[in-house]
């Protein structure tokens, strides 16, 4: 495709390059090999890959593709990227590092994309395969550090008005050492506005009440998500499992009791008849041999009315986390 | 993470100087395409927030690429219109196009080619790619006002000499000084230079504490006399008369004859001003190594023409004061203003963009210390 680069030099005199001729001078070395895919998710896939400017360290790599608008790069896009790159200067320590942002440049000139390349350090595996693999069950204090990791990671995000809203297994990751770390999050704006791949299936199982029924959500969201986790830890199955939206709510439901009809939220279109009069489960049932503190906490997450939910800084200060010094 | 800061050596080994461009040149090409962003932003009413943010993107792109590549015009055009997204002031690109080319004589508009705004486009993502997407950028301005808010002393004399240090934070944007120091120590340098030269005695501060022997102490560690004037004179070279005419506007592009020594250049403010006598000014108040300070300062008074001094030099005030009331300052809001998607045809040109191939030593100094955060409620709230 001809550019402005041509004719523009014929033109005036102190000739100038057009940005254009110049941009393509730069088909220089690679900076990552790819190495294979780690995942492939709702929005993106993620990458292992070399990073060959530091001595060949192992990446991990995730391709997200943005829609470029009239004015460039979209505005919400810089602004995540902006935060994101920002929160790293915190090195929070239950944060996957970002290392590196870049782009491919334009991937096409027909479909107005361009692909990001965020490049975050490579953490062994998610917690999902690090539960599937356990050989028995974890350790009181390897749960109760991981349980500590997770939510040091979710206040630090709220402490920046970061909601995560998609806390699950598959988006936590866990070291050599067993320290977890929060990934997969701050480009909800970013993923939005791109098409979503519609054969990746969603999990609904850590998915709080408010966002099922559709109703506005906050910070409370990813509470939730952490007790669905934090039970999930001790048990190594999760806590509710369920194949759609309204089988999704009967299971909650069913543990936690469905709310009294004077505690329904307004505006919403789903009924509480819809569902039966479910009494609330004792958690120590579902739950067995776990501390009291722990199931303290976790209920004190699953909570149906999200004003009522603990705070992760509330959960922090919980005493099954301050009772014991943890180690 | 990128790291931003560099040594006196580093700013002189530019993508520019070892293309050829004199320091001093370079320095002009810097200071030209910043005050163009200032009045770029001002002429569209873009805040002074937006505006250093573009400035910043500006100096540290061509720590990347070379003057010689990208005229310095389109390139502060482009960062100016980053800024703005980045900054949630977001113009379209167009009007500032528009602005710039009524800014510009059309020679040096004509360096933005035939589709000024593919120009642009194009030049955002190797903008990006230069700047390593690192977009969130602090400035001086808060730590101005937060640090003065501070300071004890005559009250009268209190919002003049703020709004002094708020015009100096203003003009450093076109030194170097964002590629040399974080915005707290340029914050305390300009408001201990406003200080100086607007004669306001700092009698105590808020927050003192025995182990603080100067105000400035409380704020930032181990600031030493001599970094504070290097900053100060580093600004105040702003105002000293033009060593160079102001000759040839744009680098030759691929002239084969290359300039090859840049001996006159010197990023450090001379030591001697020439054949200017020092007059004997009215006694500053000595600190406490007021000793060193008093020639230093007789030096900087002869050569600084701050507005309302005789001698006016050719640098207006950019902003007229600073914003009346301190301002909070709130987090980013969550709130998006989502750009209008593309229209079906638009065309873009192919780029490939590579990794800029030189990279700042890394952990030279770790990031300054943040403040601890904030308790935190359920947010948005209900
Ligand atoms: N830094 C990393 N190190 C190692 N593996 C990672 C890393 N980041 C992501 N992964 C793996 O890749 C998978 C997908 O990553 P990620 O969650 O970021 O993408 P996604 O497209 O949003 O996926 P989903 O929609 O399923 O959440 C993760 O579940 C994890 O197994
Ligand atoms: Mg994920």
């Amino acid at each position: 495709m001809s550019t402005s680069s041509g004719s523009s030099s014929s033109q005036s005199p102190p000739t100038m390059a057009s940005i254009s001729d110049v941009s393509a001078l730069f088909q220089t070395a690679k900076k990552y090999e790819e190495l294979n895919v780690i995942g492939t998710g709702a929005y993106g896939t993620v990458y292992k890959a070399r990073d060959l400017h530091n001595g060949g360290q192992i990446v991990a790599m995730k391709k997200v593709k943005v829609a470029l608008t009239e004015d460039g790069i979209p505005l919400s896009t810089l602004r995540e990227i902006a935060l994101l790159r920002q929160l790293e200067a915190y090195r929070h320590p239950n944060i996957v590092r970002l290392l590196d942002v870049c782009h491919g440049g334009q991937s096409s000139e027909r479909d107005h994309q361009l692909v990001l390349f965020l490049v975050f350090e490579h953490v062994e595996q998610d917690l999902d395969s690090f539960l599937k693999r356990a050989p028995g069950p974890l350790s009181e204090n390897r749960i109760r550090s991981m349980s500590y990791d997770i939510l040091s990671g979710v206040d630090f995000l709220h402490s920046h008005r970061i909601v995560h809203r998609d806390l699950k297994p598959h988006n936590l990751l866990v070291t050599s050492n067993g320290r977890v770390k929060l990934a997969d999050f701050g480009l909800a704006k970013t993923y939005d506005t791109e098409m979503k791949l519609t054969s990746v299936v969603v999990t609904l199982w850590y998915r709080p009440p408010e966002v099922l029924l559709g109703l506005s959500y906050n910070t409370a969201v990813d509470v939730w998500s952490a007790g669905a986790v934090l039970a999930q830890l001790h048990t190594r199955t999760p806590l509710l499992p369920a194949s759609c939206d309204s089988e999704q709510l009967h299971a909650i439901f069913r543990l936690i009791g469905r709310p009294p009809r004077e505690e329904w939220p307004a505006g919403v279109c789903i009924m509480a008849e819809s569902f039966p009069d479910y009494p609330p489960k004792d958690l120590a049932s579902v739950l067995p041999r776990v501390h009291p503190h722990a199931l303290d906490l976790i209920k004190g997450m699953l909570v149906f009315d999200p004003a009522k939910r603990l705070t992760a800084l509330d959960c922090l200060e919980h005493p099954y986390f301050t009772e014991e010094p943890l180690n | 993470m990128p790291y931003w800061y560099y040594d006196k050596k580093d700013l002189q080994n530019t993508p520019s100087f070892r293309d050829g461009i004199p320091t001093e040149t370079e320095n002009r090409y810097r200071k030209e395409g910043a005050r163009f962003i200032i009045d770029t932003g001002s002429k569209m009413d873009l805040g002074y927030n937006t505006v250093a943010t573009g400035v910043v993107y500006f100096h540290r792109f061509y720590m990347f690429q070379s003057f010689r590549t990208f005229p310095r015009y389109i390139t502060a055009c482009c960062c100016l219109f980053l800024a703005g997204k980045v900054e949630e002031t977001p113009k379209k690109c167009k009007d500032i196009i528009k602005v710039a080319k009524s800014l510009l004589t059309e020679e040096k508009f004509s360096s933005f080619g035939e589709d000024p705004k593919e120009e642009v486009m194009t030049l955002e993502r190797i903008l990006l790619q230069t700047i390593k997407f690192d977009l969130q950028v602090e400035h001086p301005y808060g730590y101005l006002l937060k640090y003065a808010k501070c300071l004890k002393g005559d009250k009268a004399k209190l919002p003049k000499m703020v709004q002094m240090a708020w015009t100096f934070v203003n003009d450093s944007l076109c030194t170097t000084l964002c590629l040399q120091w974080e915005p707290e120590v340029i914050a305390v340098a300009l408001l201990f230079l406003a200080g100086k030269l607007s004669k306001f005695e700092v009698a105590d501060w808020n927050g003192r504490s025995a182990k603080h022997t100067a105000w400035w102490d409380m704020f930032v560690e181990d600031i030493t006399m001599e970094l504070l004037e290097d900053i100060c004179h580093q600004v105040l070279d702003l105002y000293s008369p033009q060593t160079q005419p102001s000759g040839s506007d744009s680098p030759p592009v691929a002239s084969s004859t290359k300039l090859p020594k840049n001996d006159k250049s010197s990023v450090t403010p001379p030591t001697s001003a020439s054949p200017v006598i020092v007059p004997a000014k009215p006694a500053v108040t000595p600190l406490k190594n007021g000793a060193e300070l008093k020639p230093e300062l007789a030096k900087m008074d002869m050569r600084f023409t701050y507005p309302g001094y005789p001698g006016l030099p050719p640098y207006p005030a950019v902003y007229t004061a600073p914003p009346p009331v301190l301002p909070a300052h709130p987090p980013p809001p969550l709130v998006y203003a989502e750009p209008p998607p593309a229209p079906p045809g638009a065309r873009f040109p192919p780029v490939n963009v590579p990794p800029p191939n030189f990279f700042p030593p890394l952990g030279k100094r770790p990031p300054p210390p943040r403040a601890p955060l904030p308790p935190r409620p359920y947010y948005p709230p209900p």
